[in-house]
């Protein structure tokens, strides 16, 4: 028991006496760590705004003039039918010209000249959420308009693939500056663990003199990185949550952008989780490399 | 049970062992003298696998310890108890926590951490000052702590190096004594030193090193004091 006990109790005493080291690295980690958060929240929440966005694409389907009553029921049955698509509304041509005068009311007059009701029939389309890629859309579009009746299908593409690059940016963006900033709280929490390696030198002499193995004489200084890497990523989801609350605050009282403090929302639980963990990774991590570089590979 | 065969290591290529057979029994107590920088930490030092030989085989108890794997150093040591000049307690654990160390480390129970520390610390004289931290104690006792903590778990050698180095002579004839008491148990016992006093009161098997090399062992008659 007392086996189990000692390297916990070395890690924890090592903490206690060293404490201005010790703080120091979890406050240096929280912040390096909460910079790097700060992307993560960005690009979680412009993947929310991105998959709202895209539930809102609407792709026309317009008819063509001649079709039938029973030609256009047979496409509303195929478009119904199709797993991509989530819902087929249809818009007569009367509608869409009501729809036409309701909305701009001061150019109708361009269309009663016309002597015909110039505004094809169309079905108003949504497609099922797993098949809202930019990719999914295109290949779809295509599909539909080689279907008999269809005069035309019609959807914002260049929007579609700017949004969809815009994310693959800040993805890219979020995944340099993580990877430059864990290799930052790695070595920083490295280097807390490599001075109390120094301080206990004689003591992890001792340790192997009287037959310790390796793993018993590391396991207190993985425990101490792991735990540093835990408070430090527990310390800066704190920091984060307080700056996002601040963030809405202030965006709900700025008049123009009403209405987006309710629209970004902070990490769920489980990012949240996973976020500690990999913070203690990190200072395990850091913890790893400090044993190696002060030479604990000898027996 | 300690065999050295033809064994040399080199620093830098000046040679600190040259050729070293030697052959030490069960149950022996042994002193390796010779003056400062003669190779005897460096042969003591190869018995616990600290460091590795350039030239020849070292078997402690049968077992190769120039072939042993890094994972099974820990396991020679703990069959092997060192005593060093300076001690080498932790000063911010206490006597009783010092000596349970080997215990802690083999995974010993905590009853038996508790009777054996207790016992290897009356063997050595201690015993009432397990609480104290090593700072608090005199400088031979601090030694006689030294030695509780490499006889706390049975080892079938013992090794001290300089073991008198920092003590007087009245302490020094009282760590000796304690040596042969150990050795009387059944306990191989080597002893590095260069003080001729340690070999008058030891009186005993002296293998001497100069330079590196072994002088010829002399007869039982021709010790010194004897």
């Amino acid at each position: 028991m007392r086996r189990l006990f000692y390297p916990v109790r070395e890690a924890w005493g090592n903490m206690r006496t060293n404490r201005t080291t010790t703080v120091v690295a979890i406050l240096t980690t929280a912040f390096t760590l909460a910079c790097v958060g700060i992307f993560l929240l960005l690009y979680v929440n412009l993947r929310n705004a991105a998959g709202w966005l895209q539930q809102d694409i609407k792709i026309m389907v317009y008819l063509e003039d001649r079709i039938t009553r029973e030609g256009a029921q047979e496409l509303e049955g195929k478009l119904k039918s199709d797993r991509m698509v989530a819902g087929a509304l249809f818009i007569s041509k009367e509608q869409a010209l009501g729809e036409f005068r309701a909305q701009f009311p001061s150019d109708s007059h361009l269309l009663e000249g016309l002597g015909e009701n110039p505004l094809p029939a169309s079905f108003v389309v949504t497609l099922a959420p797993s098949f809202r890629s930019p990719e999914a859309v295109t290949r779809w579009a295509e599909r539909v308009r080689t279907m008999a009746g269809v005069a035309k299908v019609d959807y914002n593409q260049e929007w579609i693939d700017a949004l969809a690059g815009l994310i693959r940016y800040i993805e890219l963006a979020a995944i340099g500056v993580g990877v430059i900033l864990s290799a930052a709280a790695v070595t920083i929490i490295g280097n807390t663990i490599r001075l109390a390696l120094f301080s206990r030198r004689e003591e992890i002499e001792i340790l192997r003199l009287i037959g310790a193995t390796r793993a018993f004489i590391q396991i207190p200084y993985f425990l101490e990185g792991a735990v540093l890497g835990a408070f430090g990523s527990a310390l800066s989801l704190g920091i984060l949550k307080f700056g996002f609350e601040l963030f809405r605050q202030q965006i709900g009282s700025a008049g123009r952008f009403k209405g987006i403090e309710n629209m970004v929302s902070f990490f769920p639980l489980s990012i949240c989780l996973a976020f500690v963990f990999v913070g203690m990774g990190l200072g395990f991590a850091g913890s790893v490399v400090s044993l190696r570089r002060f030479g604990e590979g000898r027996a | 049970m300690i065999q050295l065969i033809h064994v040399s290591k080199y620093y830098d290529r000046r040679a600190a062992l040259s050729d070293i057979t030697l052959e030490i029994e069960k149950g022996e107590f042994v002193l390796l003298m010779g003056p400062s920088g003669a190779g005897k930490s460096t042969l003591l030092r190869l018995l616990i696998g600290e460091e590795q030989p350039d030239e020849g085989q070292i078997f402690v108890q049968g077992r190769n310890v120039t072939k042993l794997k890094q994972s099974e150093v820990p396991y020679l040591r703990r069959k092997v108890g060192s005593v060093f000049q300076d001690f080498r307690l932790l000063p911010k654990k206490s006597v009783f926590e010092n000596v349970a160390l080997p215990l802690i480390v083999q995974g010993a129970s905590t009853s038996d951490i508790r009777r054996k520390v207790t016992e290897a610390l009356r063997a050595v004289g201690v015993d009432l000052k397990k609480d104290q931290p090593p700072s608090s104690l005199s400088t031979g006792e601090r030694q006689r702590v030294c030695i509780a903590r490499a006889i706390v778990n049975g080892p079938i050698v013992l090794l001290a190096d300089e073991p008198t180095g920092n003590l007087d002579q009245e302490r020094t004839v009282e760590i000796i004594e304690l040596f042969k008491l150990i050795n009387a148990r059944g306990t191989t016992v080597i002893v590095a030193t260069h003080d001729p006093l340690v070999m008058r009161q030891v009186n005993r098997r002296v293998v001497t090193l100069m330079q590196g090399t072994m002088a010829p062992e002399p007869r039982l008659g021709e010790r010194v004091g004897v």
